[in-house]
């Protein structure tokens, strides 16, 4: 089998969205385990109260909460079971090394292709390509 | 410039502060911090009156918001485990930067027990931010962490409220009507909060106003402070707004959307960039006076109750903010200090968030997933890297 696990990363975007459907048919067809990977931006540093934390946390959560129930309800359509993790932290870097200590053989992203910020800095699916110690699958 | 003009202006401050910190994921307390500095500086603008009636009070809020959000049943769980933690976080500091500021900078003792206040404090929000973003919250360290942070909390305003008084015949009507008000508004609130509350005139916030105003008055007519009954009284509330959480939601979006803005930006007026600049050795001495004791008490105790993160905890214990900020601001108002030693004060508490929070963050963050509570999202394990 060429891949056994398969890690996709999702963030809601469309770009995501597309990569995610490209994964699930993907692993119906080899019948491979997946794992959804959501990444989450840091919340408020430094904060003054509790108040303005819990609050970020709120819509975090809400947020996170609804793209994993979104995630498993067409992973349960597509007839593949689903694991969602959610970890904080920067998306190229917390991919690749959830990938590589996951023992993933392959990684699934989408290509959202911002024209300044990717010639600039490279996109998220540039540096995930470079770092990751397995094949990466970037969906446009 | 006017009054009307001065309001205008830090209206629009206000208003940036709050866009700039959805933006960028920084608090908007640090934001209008360094919005007040720059408005003080660049327009050199006076504080005006009313901005500081409306601070102090902000102040005094803050005070009894921090008290509502402390977890009373952790704290009662874990005050054994953490009130060694606590009070050296507070006493090592505090001995520290007051005896230094007396002895080698020259302070006079009330002065100097100022400096040891305002940087004896840990910031319960940015040790909370912290320990949600690690899942360490969830863990018993991070109960342990927290717990710690009330200890040093109740410590600092206990201190900002005994040190500084110099009784008059009002202290005993200041005391009598602070226990009454602790005893009593636990009792009062659910018949008072059902009978008038949940309205747009929102009679609950008021009656809560209304009795800070009066310890407040109280306070000054007893020459002292009502940090203290304020942070107790939101402490023996904080039950009844964990039952009504909406109060304590109107509470905070009446608080942060008007009262707190100004308090921040107030501190931030006050500082003077000149007086930072002509100080930046006494402004380095603060924070290492500050650092140093935090580090030489918390860490040994950490060791023992908070390994393996010793290190990541006593970092967060060497956070300060609010309660720093608050404890500067009481010190210009009541003359104690002037505006050269609050900059460096109110500077050193800036600093004193942001430092050891990203070092703490960069290389001895637990490594965690903070959302295993999620429905359908797997939990990953707590580890410390770095």
């Amino acid at each position: 089998m060429p891949f056994e696990r398969v890690l996709v990363a999702i963030d809601g975007s469309e770009a995501s969205n597309r990569a995610f459907a490209k994964a699930l048919e993907l692993v119906a067809a080899i019948r491979a385990e997946l794992t959804a990977l959501a990444i989450e931006g840091p919340l408020p540093v430094y904060a003054a109260t509790i108040a303005e934390v819990d609050e970020v946390k709120r819509e975090k959560d809400a947020f996170f909460g609804g793209l994993a129930a979104r995630a498993r309800e067409q992973a349960s359509a597509a007839g593949v079971e689903l694991q969602v993790v959610v970890r904080a932290g920067h998306a190229a870097e917390v991919i690749s090394s959830f990938a590589t200590e996951g023992g993933y053989d392959l990684i699934v992203l989408g290509h959202k292709g911002h024209f300044l910020r990717d010639h600039l800095l490279g996109s998220t699916a540039d540096r995930v390509a470079e770092h990751a110690t397995c094949p990466v699958m970037i969906v446009r | 410039m006017s009054d009307i003009a001065i309001a205008a202006l830090l209206a629009g401050t206000i208003l940036l502060a709050s866009t700039v910190s959805v933006e960028i994921g920084l608090s908007v307390a640090l934001i209008e911090l360094f919005g007040g500095f720059v408005v003080g500086n660049a327009f050199s603008i006076d504080v005006p009156s009313w901005l500081s009636f409306i601070g102090s009070f902000a102040g005094i809020v803050l005070t009894f918001l921090a008290g509502a959000e402390v977890d009373v049943p952790q704290f009662k769980r874990e005050w054994k485990a953490s009130i060694s933690i606590g009070l050296v976080s507070f006493f090592a500091p505090f001995a520290v930067v007051g005896l230094l500021c007396y002895y080698a900078l020259g302070w006079n003792h009330r002065q100097a027990e100022i400096g040891g206040l305002a940087l004896s404090t840990t910031s319960l929000a940015v040790v909370y931010a912290v320990l949600v973003e690690t899942g360490l919250n969830r863990e018993l360290v991070g109960k342990r962490i927290m717990s710690a942070t009330f200890v040093t909390d109740i410590a600092t305003v206990a201190g900002l409220t005994i040190l500084f008084v110099s009784p008059t015949i009002w202290i005993l009507p200041f005391v009598l009507v602070s226990i009454a008000l602790i005893v009593g508004l636990p009792k009062l609130a659910p018949w008072f909060f059902s009978r008038f509350g949940d309205r747009v005139i929102e009679p609950e916030i008021k009656l809560v106003f209304a009795i800070l105003f009066l310890l407040m008055w109280l306070g000054d007519r007893a020459n002292s402070q009502a940090a203290l009954p304020a942070f107790v009284l939101g402490l023996v509330m904080s039950g009844h707004y964990v039952a009504h959480r909406k109060e304590q939601e109107r509470m905070r979006v009446v608080a942060f959307a008007f009262l707190t803005p100004f308090f921040f930006l107030k501190g931030g007026m006050n500082a003077s960039a000149h007086a930072l600049w002509a100080n930046l050795g006494v402004l380095a001495l603060l924070f290492v006076w500050k650092m140093v004791p935090k580090f030489a008490g918390v860490y040994p105790l950490a060791r023992r109750y908070a390994a393996p993160h010793a290190t990541f905890t006593t970092l967060l214990m060497s956070t300060g903010l609010t309660f720093g900020t608050i404890t500067s601001l009481y010190g210009l108002n009541a003359g104690i200090i002037d505006r050269t030693k609050f900059s460096l004060l109110i500077a050193v508490v800036v600093l004193s968030a942001i430092v050891p929070t990203a070092i703490a963050q960069r290389f001895f963050q637990p490594r965690a997933d903070r959302r295993p509570d999620l429905p359908g999202v797997a939990p990953a394990p707590v580890g410390e890297v770095g």
